[in-house]
């Protein structure tokens, strides 16, 4: 492999730019995850439609993707999937589990992206939505015997519907990262 | 940053993680048991939030609600002026006032006139996953509510408690596909069994092709699930038709009607005597079963049997038989065994308009002592 | 920046190091592929333990989890028990029963789920200990014929949060008549016991099954049961069924037909009722039976349940003893029912014929004791057909004293006494017939001849059941051939050879006349004519205990009363057996008898006409043409 030129040099500083982690106060750790958890739970009361809406997972991908380290992806996938584990009546782990990887690996792919990028987002928000009910899917499968009913067809409309709805969110929570990082 | 290093000790992390969900996935799936730890934590964390946010809600949003409609109105009708505007918003504002005033004391006089002992609630989220019909309310077992408690509003049942942690209890709805109570119909009396279905329609089950349920007829429950304190509306009969070996009656819950924001959960049932509850184990507290209501027409066996079935009871030819014996006796004044006369069992009948005490007379174990003089013995 | 101790890409291109932190493309594809091939170890591991430790370790642990396959059992139904006419005796009905899954079992359970369906909680725990021999996937049912409020309590409760080990399930359920009709033919079906488990009849039961414990359930019991059929669903973890993994259908056990005709059967259910005692008739010409009754009965219903509840309890400890079958199980003196046994006894040895005459004053002494006639004032010139039909006793007492006990016993003996008689039902008694060996046998002593004279009225140690009389008085009704009486119409068993005994019809004939002349002349039994019929019958009025037994406690017993019949004289088509304990006088029985050959008879001219039209043979049907009565 020949030794890098000065604009790939240039590239790599770019990116390295782009790739440093994003920092935020504790209190939103602790509070965001909650909050999503909780519209999760609560939005439905009043418009059903909300039901497709994933925010727990939006929010798992959006901590794992700025993080950019898988150690706080599996933490933070772990524990909001869990949260939602505990507000559901199946047993415990299967979110938790699904999430933790999708934490895992969100933090993972960072690493080469622009995170920062919208288009980007948007495409990485899809594919963790699918990866996430598929995985999901499997599970229920494998480990509980049940069958779900899967639709293509809804999967990826609702894959792109929490991929859209992850834009302006995600904008949102940018707000709330520590500046000085 | 630390890249690479990272990876391998993120791995080893990830693998650990996972394999500690596995676990705790298995233990619950082998002994059938729930980690109740992890649900109480999430839970506890979970609802003063809720109940916030739910606070925020019921007090801005409602109203947010109502402008929204007025400024649509506005752009229908331009002539109007912007004072009546505010007069009207007021005047919703004082309405949606009114109403809640209204509810909470309808709310209130329930609870003063049912003799049931009850708690109010406030509803504070559904329950996570797609088709579950589980809500969560702002109660939990600090403020008595026990597992096993049903949750009524002065329409009609909503559901009963299926967990309860210290803030905030978790309550199956009665559209939940697991969830069934005993019911009664108000007009007929016919018990029957009703069973969510995971829509917004409750079928009403076990109930016999030949009995009559109209539509429009409002089913009750009946205390015969030892949850739900007899007399508690459940909903009016929407559809009733003939079904392959029971009855198909959906009803629509009333409790639903109106959107659901407040309940009530029943701590002590009318026919429950005090929780005795130095005898609950303190590690499962749950609801005592409330005792069996009076007894009425539900003492019969279910008949699934698609046949019509008789009307008292089940009968064999044997049954039959010795009724008719014993109503052709009857008829001809003949005390069989006591000698006297002589029966004729080929009399021509009676018609049964005639006589209809003869044939419907319950049987009894036992004929009145003898009246008939006996032949002097030779 | 970091130095990794393990062995890496980075020690072959070292110059490389830095390009590789900073994600060259060549180290981005290998570190990719690193990750996705330990993702995959991690799977394969995770897939692993799953199948090491969940599946495999209990093929069966499975089934318990909330959503995993469950077998239901589906019992099979027992067979019908039909009458001679194919009417059904007894019938299934389909219901609901409870079944407590034993795998997912919590204790803490128990006590609620038996106060909901009102179940004894420690007849629940026996229950469960009595399961304890069989696999824990297999259920147990705890409660039949649900009704509509158990089964709201069933199905609020059995919601994965609540108590998921219950679990609802149609079965057939037999039906009983009512009120205990037939209710000692019939018999009860519980769970096996233990001793039951030890006999060969049983060898093929579990813990926890139903077998027919008395009567035709018991008896024909491997007839009528079916074999049980079992379902295996696959539920999801809200309880609903998913998928039948596999279904083995019940088998139903098989209907019998009995000789039982119920319009005979339920007139003498009627005459027998509030009275204590047993009554058989049966078709003396092939020893069908054609009703049964005892009383006091119980109720099958209650009796035939799982539930082991007090008034199942009460049943067995009554003192009047109503699981008794009397009409094969009441070992009892027949008094005079006997007195044609001993006339043809005596007539057949010769030292009697129908001229031969004695004097009855009321009584007589025999061997220093003096013998009292049931007439105080004496009968008078008595000859056997005077005798038969008044029963007098002076007379029977000097036959007796005159052919002696062997000879009675000779006769007996052919006639069915002191043997059961073979019927097909359990617990058959078979009474005791006394002869000189049978008493040094069994007392080790002495016969004397005062035993005799007792015997020769019926009384001493003779004792019968009504079947036994039926049985010999049919016997002898049809010139001394004795078919064995049985209940099976439709069996593949064989008709049991007849015993047959060259008897003079001369003399039979002399006896059956005296039985005539009880009903239709002027004998004791004179208020059970049946005009048009010609019934002939035999009164008996049977001490329970001796005159002084009596006399030293002061007690004052009731007799018991006998009767037996057969009709018509020629060719005589039924023969009845009365017993009405404590009924004081042997024509207190005969009206019951009465009436049963009565219901015979109309029904048989019902028969014939409805053989030229159809018509039901049932009697006073609403729209049935009425056929002449006999009367």
């Amino acid at each position: 492999m020949p030794p890098p030129d000065f604009n790939e040099a240039n590239f790599l500083e770019g990116r390295r730019r782009k790739s440093a982690s994003s920092s935020f106060r504790p209190i939103v750790f602790f509070l965001v995850p909650l909050f999503s958890v909780l519209l999760d739970i609560f939005l439905p009361r009043f418009v059903e439609p909300t039901r497709t809406l994933e925010f727990p997972l939006l929010i798992t991908i959006y901590f794992s993707l700025m993080k950019r380290q898988p150690l706080a992806g599996i933490i933070i996938g772990a524990v909001i999937g869990l949260m939602q584990d505990s507000l559901s009546q199946q047993p415990l782990g299967m979110f938790g589990i699904v999430k933790t990887l999708v934490g895992f690996f969100a933090a993972s792919v960072s690493l080469r992206f622009d995170v920062n990028n919208p288009a980007l987002r948007f495409m990485l928000c899809a594919f963790f939505f699918l990866f996430h009910q598929f995985l999901y899917w499997v599970m229920v499968r494998a480990l509980l015997g049940q069958i779900i009913n899967v639709n293509g067809f809804d999967e990826l409309a609702r894959a792109l519907l929490n991929s859209a709805l992850a834009l302006p969110l995600f904008l949102l929570l940018d707000k709330m990262r520590d500046k000085e990082a | 940053m630390d890249g690479l290093l990272g990876r391998y000790r993120n791995l080893s992390v990830l693998v650990i993680v996972i394999m500690a969900q596995l676990v705790l996935l298995a233990v619950q799936v082998k002994n059938n048991q729930d980690v109740r730890l992890i649900r109480v934590w999430a839970v506890t964390a979970i609802t003063p939030l809720a109940r916030v946010l739910e606070g925020i809600r019921a007090n801005t949003f409602g109203l947010a609600g109502e402008y929204w409609d007025l400024l649509e109105v506005r752009s229908r009708n331009q002539s109007m002026k912007s004072d009546l505007d505010r007069l009207k918003l007021e005047n919703q504002y004082l309405k949606a006032e009114l109403a809640t005033a209204k509810r909470i004391e309808a709310m209130a006089g329930f609870v003063q006139r049912s003799p049931n002992k009850t708690i109010g609630a406030r509803i504070i989220g559904t329950g996570a996953g797609m088709n579950s019909k589980v809500v969560f309310i702002d109660r939990g077992s600090t403020a008595g509510v026990l597992k096993g408690m049903a949750v009524i509003t002065p329409d009609g049942i909503v559901g009963k408690v299926t967990a309860s942690y210290p803030t905030g209890s978790q309550v199956m709805l009665i559209t939940d596909p697991t969830f069934a109570c005993g019911v009664l119909s108000d007009k007929s009396r016919i018990h029957g069994t009703a069973r969510g279905q995971g829509n917004n329609q409750i079928l009403i089950d076990y109930i016999q092709n030949e009995q009559t349920v109209l539509v429009g007829e409002i089913f009750y429950t009946s205390g015969d699930d030892r949850i739900f304190p007899k007399g508690l509306p459940v909903g009016p009969v929407r559809v009733a038709r003939q079904g392959k070996l029971f009855k198909e009656i959906y009803v629509s819950p009333a409790a639903f009607d109106r959107g659901l924001e407040e309940v009530l959960v029943v701590l002590e049932g009318v026919h429950l005597p005090i929780p005795d509850l130095a005898s609950q184990s303190s590690s499962s507290a749950e609801a005592k079963l409330m005792p069996p209501p009076e007894a009425d027409a539900a003492a019969a066996p279910v008949d699934a049997s698609p046949r019509p079935a008789s009307g008292q009871g089940f009968a064999t030819d044997a049954d039959r038989l010795l009724q008719r014996y014993r109503s052709l006796g009857e008829q001809q004044g003949v005390s069989y065994g006591n000698g006297g006369r002589l029966p004729n069992f080929n009399a021509p009948a009676v018609p049964r308009t005639s006589a209809p005490k003869a044939s419907a007379v319950a049987p009894s174990p036992n004929i009145t002592p003898p009246s008939t003089p006996r032949a002097p013995n030779p | 920046m970091f130095h990794l101790p393990r062995r890496s890409m980075r020690e072959d291109f070292p110059d490389r190091l830095r390009f590789l932190r900073d994600e060259s493309k060549f180290a981005q594809g290998k570190i990719a592929f690193l990750q996705y091939l330990s993702f995959a170890v991690l799977i394969f591991l995770a897939g692993g333990y799953w199948n090491l430790q969940i599946r495999n370790e209990e093929l069966y642990s499975l089934k318990a989890e909330r959503n995993r396959i469950k077998s239901l059992p589906i019992p099979a139904p027992r067979g019908k028990i039909l009458d001679r006419d194919k009417r059904v005796i007894v019938d299934n009905h389909s219901s609901f029963s409870v079944l407590l899954s034993r795998e997912s079992l919590k204790e803490e359970h128990l006590k609620p789920i038996a106060d909901g369906l009102g179940l004894d909680y420690d007849e629940l725990l026996a229950q469960l200990k009595r399961h304890r021999s069989r696999p824990k996937y297999q259920a147990m049912i705890i409660k039949e014929e649900l009704t509509p409020a158990e089964i709201a309590f069933v199905e609020s409760h059995r919601d994965p949060d609540t108590y998921p080990e219950l679990e609802l399930i149609h079965t057939e359920r037999r039906v009983y008549p009512q009120n205990g009709f037939g209710a000692h033919l019939i018999g009860y079906v519980g769970e096996v016991s233990d001793s039951e488990l030890n006999l060969a009849d049983f060898a093929k039961y579990e813990q926890g099954d139903l077998v027919g414990k008395t009567g035709i359930e018991r008896q024909y019991n491997d007839i009528l049961t079916g074999i049980d059929g079992q379902r295996q669903v696959l539920v999801d973890n809200k309880g609903n069924e998913r998928r039948i993994l596999g279904l083995k259908p019940a088998v139903p056990g098989q209907s019998i037909e009995l000789t039982i005709d119920l319009d005979i059967q339920a007139v003498m259910e009627l005459a027998m009722d509030g009275r204590r005692g047993g009554a058989v008739a049966l078709d003396p010409r092939n020893g069908e039976v054609l009703a049964m009754v005892s009383r006091p009965a119980f109720d099958l219903a209650r009796l035939s349940s799982r539930d082991r509840n007090r008034q199942w309890r009460d049943i067995f400890t009554n003192p009047d003893k109503p699981l008794l079958n009397r009409a094969i199980q009441a070992q009892l003196a027949p008094g005079s029912t006997f007195k044609p046994i001993v006339a043809l006894a005596a007539l057949e040895g010769g030292e009697v014929t129908n001229d031969t005459n004695f004097n009855c004053g009321g009584g007589l002494n025999f061997f220093g004791r003096y013998f009292h006639c049931h007439n105080k004032r004496g009968h008078g010139a008595t000859t056997l057909k005077k005798a038969l039909a008044q029963s007098c006793d002076v007379y029977f007492y000097n036959v007796g004293n005159r052919i002696g006990i062997d000879q009675i016993a000779r006769y007996a003996e052919v006639s069915g006494f002191g043997s059961r008689t073979g019927i097909d039902l359990p617990a058959e008694a078979e009474g005791t017939l006394p002869s000189s060996k049978w008493k040094v046998r069994t007392l080790r002593e002495k016969w004397y001849g005062g035993d005799t004279v007792s015997v020769a009225i019926g009384q001493g140690y003779l004792t019968a059941t009504p079947i036994q009389l039926a049985h010999a008085i049919g016997g002898l009704s049809i010139g001394g051939i004795w078919h064995t009486p049985h209940l099976l119409r439709n069996g593949n068993a064989p008709l049991k050879p007849a015993r047959k005994t060259d008897l003079n019809l001369e003399n039979v004939r002399l006896v059956i006349d005296g039985m005539c002349e009880v009903v239709n002349g002027w004998g004791t039994a004179a208020n059970s004519r049946i005009p048009g019929v010609e019934m002939c019958g035999k009164t008996g009025t049977a001490q329970t205990a001796s005159n002084e037994y009596q006399k030293a406690r002061n007690l004052r017993l009731k007799d018991n009363a006998w009767f037996v019949a057969f009709a018509p004289r020629i060719n005589p088509e039924i023969a009845v057996a009365v017993l009405f304990e404590e009924g004081e006088h042997g024509n207190l029985a005969g009206t019951i008898a009465r009436d049963v050959v009565k219901a015979f008879f109309d029904k048989k001219s019902r028969r014939e006409l409805s053989q030229s039209k159809s018509g039901d043979l049932t009697a006073s049907l609403d729209s049935a043409p009425s056929p002449r009565s006999l009367n």
